[in-house]
């Protein structure tokens, strides 16, 4: 290795230097294509494709009589002033905004934890926290289910114990509660462990500078460690976002143990859902889908820039 | 009363590794002293714990006479300076520089009298606004030092902070931190793997390996008057010339003692011969700096009356320009510390696919004429030679 | 020329015997001591150590609950699902028939082996396929700069901004036309396309394939399938165990796309069988499906939740790469 190692930087080094591509290099490149291809034609063919389709067919109606006909943004206009469409968006977004920031905060308060190895057996304990992203949702939606059933339910007979006789944890009123303990179920785990990671890469060395400053510890997590994960919280906070702007399986599933609770357009995709599927409206489905996507696009992008903005958390 | 005592410094870790044995060491206030070794010898654990930032083992910690094995870090008022600087990335220099001084709540004022003036005596005044990121290397360091000293402390640690520097910046560097050093004027622990850079700071060096303190001297002494083979060799570059020979009494005149050097014999004088004379028919391990060796531009030069010969031949020739360094073989076997030393090493450099490879080096003055393949005469003054107990390593004092 | 040296016989060197899981962990444990810093620099006050980990226990019971009450009560009947209390068993201890139940067509649903099967079927070809082109497509990115090749990345990141619905409710117009609705390969092919997959690839390969390496061998001359096949893909492999992981899970866990797509009960993977379950226990209450539904509920989770516990190490290089963000 270290004969050819001699010459060959030299020639690199020279390949690097000429001012543009030489064939050579341009050849290598286009190599590079080939193995980002398969993967672009399985992207392009179910991804890109239906997207496409997507977009064309929510500017077409068919109707019974008449066949498919190009109704432009009609069905547009019909969704931004419906009612049911964005009571549904709203609700999503109230959903979103209590649940992530509590998620996170319980994730960022255990990752501290374990960073800090103030609890003992941060392995065992950081491997069961993880164990709910092992559980497909549906699964996850029938256990709860279960639990929070009204009548045979335990949690309901714990409420009893507790003098808060007839909680129905599925009513339309303490539903969306309930489905949102069933979120941080599910995710604080995966959010804790991706946090603690990041926080183990700050440098040991600036804890201790800090310690020898004697930085009060709170000032350590708060001013030191959490500016120093934010580019991963950012990136948290965007994935949740997306994740929670399209619930659909949760609702869906505990409607079976609570019926008529959950409406046909109770969040954006179950409407979506109902409406290209059970009613056979397809059109009208692909353009609900596309203002979805637009109004997640634009929350996401928003709360990124919210975050630059603000120079840091808190 | 010492600002620095470490008694019996003792660190062993959970995984079994010792990695300090047993150090004694202090410093006075104001002295800047250096821990020096090989990377491994626990020269960093050892400040650490100076510092509180790892658990003693056993052992004491005292700092201006009071023992400090218990008391938390923050209350220690030592200051540190990291090898990677540890700035905080998200804090402008002057948030960093003043961040220790918010936590004692130190009022805005006098805050900001102490950061400007450090400003003023590491020469940043104008990056305060700036933040670590967009600052070079040399300016990182010295934001690091700034750090520590607007504290004010009592003691300052430093770890390795000119290793991320290149050459010419630490050279440079390293003038500034005795500057700094001693306009402050408190006890400094410095660490290094650098024996240069040991050399030139310290007002005493402690050399250590493998967790054991070998010599705490002035360089002068660790240079003329080494403990051990490792000292010997560690200090001084190129590193000390290692042979294994014998002392008997047949020289030139009846019953002198000689050194039998391979097949050379070399005198010695009265009170060199005196220092080793416990050694008289033994077997011992000498040693001869590369500066010691002379080929006088006249072809001679030993002192009057003293000075003797040796004859080696000249294996490869590099010239630095201020000076040369000759590589030369002679028919003795090269001592080396084990695990390889400096001589070991530097031999297997310079050629080790040649079937005669040099096992020794001297360096001379540039304008001597010297060809490889030549044989020649080097001249010392045996007064200067160095003797090592063959079994311990250990320096024949007499 | 010979050198001797000077000290006293090194200590013999510690045989290195092979490690058992307990002592790698204990290790590991120690390791974690040496590597944090000691807990009292913190000045924290005495009792939150305890405070805390006690915190830690209350999550972890949290976490927990659904799994225990799964488990106890996958041992009962119908009735006992409902009459007993939740977290203990009851009589008659019916887990085996219960576990046998899940081998028959109940009420012309399905059965759940055949669901269990399918979905293993999917998860493996899925996600197996899914991690290859992955690997592929995130070794192009990371070793080789092409026309493009920035924008086509951000794309292919910014195609997780895109709702569900959006791609899998129009793939189904699609695939009527192209004859794939209720085809198992309506479900495979879609799953090849992980856009994290790529994105934790080409971290992963910046971060452990050195440039250098890959210059090196092509000037040596060899090809560059022979450089991927031969020289990254073993430096790949903890990254790629990663990617597979996720991928498996996240094709094992799909529900939106198969539902979409198989009309057909014998195609079905679990989570949409059990769904299906759950929707007919409770609109024909009688037949008896809560136990099954409990009972494949745990199948379900038991064998992913045992992949984990083996390959732990592997999703906790995976977070960290997760949390070296963009």
């Amino acid at each position: 290795m270290s004969g050819t190692a001699v010459t060959a930087p030299a020639r690199v080094a020279q390949a690097r230097a000429r001012p543009r591509h030489s064939a050579w290099v341009r050849r290598r490149d286009r190599r590079g294509l080939a193995f980002v291809m398969p993967f672009l034609v399985a992207f392009t063919l179910f991804m890109i494709v239906p997207l496409a389709y997507a977009i064309c067919e929510s500017l077409f109606n068919s109707r019974i009589i008449g066949g498919t006909v190009f109704t432009g943004l009609s069905n547009y206009t019909q969704i931004l002033s419906s009612g049911m469409f964005w009571s549904g968006v709203v609700r999503v977004i109230i959903f979103g905004a209590i649940q992530i920031p509590v998620m996170l905060i319980i994730a960022f308060f255990f990752a501290t934890a374990f960073d800090l190895g103030v609890a003992k057996y941060g392995r065992t304990f950081r491997t069961i926290f993880f164990i709910p992203f092992a559980v497909p949702v549906v699964v996850s939606a029938l256990m709860w289910g279960f639990l929070f059933e009204p009548v045979y339910g335990p949690f309901s007979h714990l409420a009893n114990l507790f003098g808060f006789h007839n909680t129905d944890f599925l009513s339309s009123s303490l539903v969306l509660p309930s489905i949102i303990v069933i979120a941080i179920w599910e995710w604080t785990g995966y959010n804790s462990l991706i946090l603690y990671t990041a926080l183990r890469s700050v440098p040991r060395e600036i804890v201790e500078a800090a310690i020898l400053d004697d930085t009060p510890l709170w000032k350590i997590i708060l001013k030191i460690k959490l500016p120093m994960v934010r580019p991963a919280i950012v990136m948290l906070i965007f994935l949740n976002t997306i994740g929670a702007l399209q619930l659909f399986v949760e609702p869906l599933i505990l409607n079976n143990y609570s019926a008529g609770v959950i409406t046909l357009n109770w969040t954006p995709v179950l409407y979506i859902f109902n409406t290209s599927i059970n009613s056979a409206q397809y059109n009208l489905g692909a353009a609900m889908a596309v203002v979805l996507g637009l109004t997640i696009v634009a929350i996401s992008v928003t709360s990124l820039l919210f975050r630059r903005d603000r120079g840091g958390m808190a | 009363m010492a600002a620095i005592t470490l008694s019996k410094l003792t660190k062993v870790y959970a995984t079994g590794v010792t990695a300090l044995d047993g150090l004694d060491l202090s410093v006075a206030d104001g002295e800047f002293v250096v821990l020096v070794g090989p990377s491994g010898c626990g020269k960093t654990t050892a400040l650490r714990m100076v510092a509180g930032l790892e658990r003693i083992t056993s052992g004491m910690v005292r700092l201006g006479g009071r023992m400090v094995n218990d008391v938390s870090p923050r209350q220690r008022d030592v200051a540190m300076v990291f090898q990677n600087y540890a700035l905080y990335p998200h804090l402008s220099v002057y948030q960093n520089l003043g961040f220790a001084l918010e936590n004692k709540k130190v009022e805005r004022a006098e805050r900001d009298r102490r950061i400007r003036a450090a400003a003023t005596v590491l020469g940043l005044g104008d990056m305060l606004g700036r933040k670590p990121g967009q600052l070079s290397g040399g300016q990182r360091q010295r934001v690091a030092m700034g750090r520590a000293i607007v504290r004010e402390p009592s003691v300052f640690l430093m770890d390795e902070p000119l290793s991320n520097l290149d050459a010419k910046l630490r050279v440079q560097m390293r003038s500034e931190v005795l500057r700094v050093h001693r306009s402050i004027g408190a006890a400094t622990l410095y660490v290094t793997h650098d024996q240069t850079e040991a050399m030139t700071m310290g007002d005493r060096v402690a050399v250590l390996r493998a967790g054991v303190l070998h010599q705490y001297d002035t360089p002068r002494a660790l240079y003329e008057r080494p403990a051990n083979v490792f000292v010997a060799t560690f200090i001084g570059s190129p590193a000390m010339n290692l042979y294994e020979a014998a002392l008997s009494s047949d020289g030139a005149f009846r019953g002198q003692p000689t050194v039998v050097l391979g097949s050379q014999r070399l005198d010695l004088p009265a009170q060199v011969a005196a220092r080793v004379a416990a050694y008289q028919g033994r077997k011992v391990i000498v040693g001869v700096r590369p500066e010691d060796l002379v080929a006088g531009l006249t072809g001679g030069g030993g002192t009057a009356g003293g000075g003797t010969g040796l004859v080696a031949d000249v294996r490869l020739v590099e010239v630095l320009g201020s000076e040369q360094h000759i590589y030369f073989s002679i028919d003795a076997t090269q001592a080396a510390v084990a695990e390889g030393g400096a001589v070991a090493a530097e031999a297997a450099e310079a050629g080790i696919l040649v079937a005669s490879a040099p096992n020794g080096v001297a360096r001379l003055d540039p304008r001597v004429g010297v060809r490889v393949g030549e044989r020649i005469t080097f001249w010392l003054d045996p007064a200067r030679l160095h003797f090592f107990d063959p079994d311990t390593g250990h320096a024949i004092t007499g | 020329m010979t050198t001797s040296t000077l000290t006293a016989p090194d200590a013999p060197a510690e045989a290195a015997a092979p490690e058992s899981r307990r002592e790698r962990r204990r290790r590991e444990r120690r390791e974690d001591l040496d590597a944090a810093i000691p807990v009292e620099l913190y000045g924290l006050k005495r009792g939150t150590v305890s405070l805390l980990t006690a915190c830690c226990v209350l999550f972890a019971i949290f976490t927990l609950v659904p799994v225990a009450w799964i488990i106890f009560n996958s041992t009962k009947t119908q009735a006992n699902i409902f009459g007993t209390f939740g977290f203990w068993f009851a009589r008659p201890f019916e887990f085996f028939h219960n576990f046998r139940m899940l081998f028959e067509n109940v009420d012309g649903d399905g059965t759940y082996i055949t669901w269990f099967g399918n979905t293993a079927l999917y998860a493996l070809l899925g996600g197996g396929g899914a991690t290859a082109l992955a690997a592929l497509a995130g070794y192009g990115f990371a070793m080789f700069r092409f026309r493009g090749s920035k924008v086509l990345f951000y794309i292919i990141i910014g195609s997780l901004l895109v709702p569900i619905g959006a791609i899998t409710l129009p793939l189904y117009l699609v695939y009527a036309k192209a004859h794939l609705i209720n085809s198992i390969w309506g479900m495979i092919l879609p799953s090849l396309v992980s856009p994290v997959g790529v994105y934790l690839m080409r971290t992963y390969i910046r971060l452990s394939v050195p440039r250098e390496l890959i210059d090196a061998a092509r000037i040596d001359g060899a090809g560059e399938t022979r450089i991927f096949f031969k020289i990254a893909l073993p430096l790949m492999v903890p990254g790629l165990m990663t990617v597979l992981l996720l991928s498996v899970v996240g094709v094992w866990n799909n529900y939106f796309l198969p539902l979409i797509i198989f009309s057909d009960n014998n195609k079905f993977p679990l989570t949409v069988g059990m769904g299906l379950w759950s929707q007919h226990a409770t609109t024909s209450g009688d037949q008896n499906l809560y136990p099954l539904i409990v009972m494949g509920g745990l199948v379900t989770i038991t064998p992913l939740i045992i992949l984990f516990l083996i390959l732990q190490r592997y999703w906790r290089s995976g977070m960290l790469l997760g949390s070296i963000a963009n």
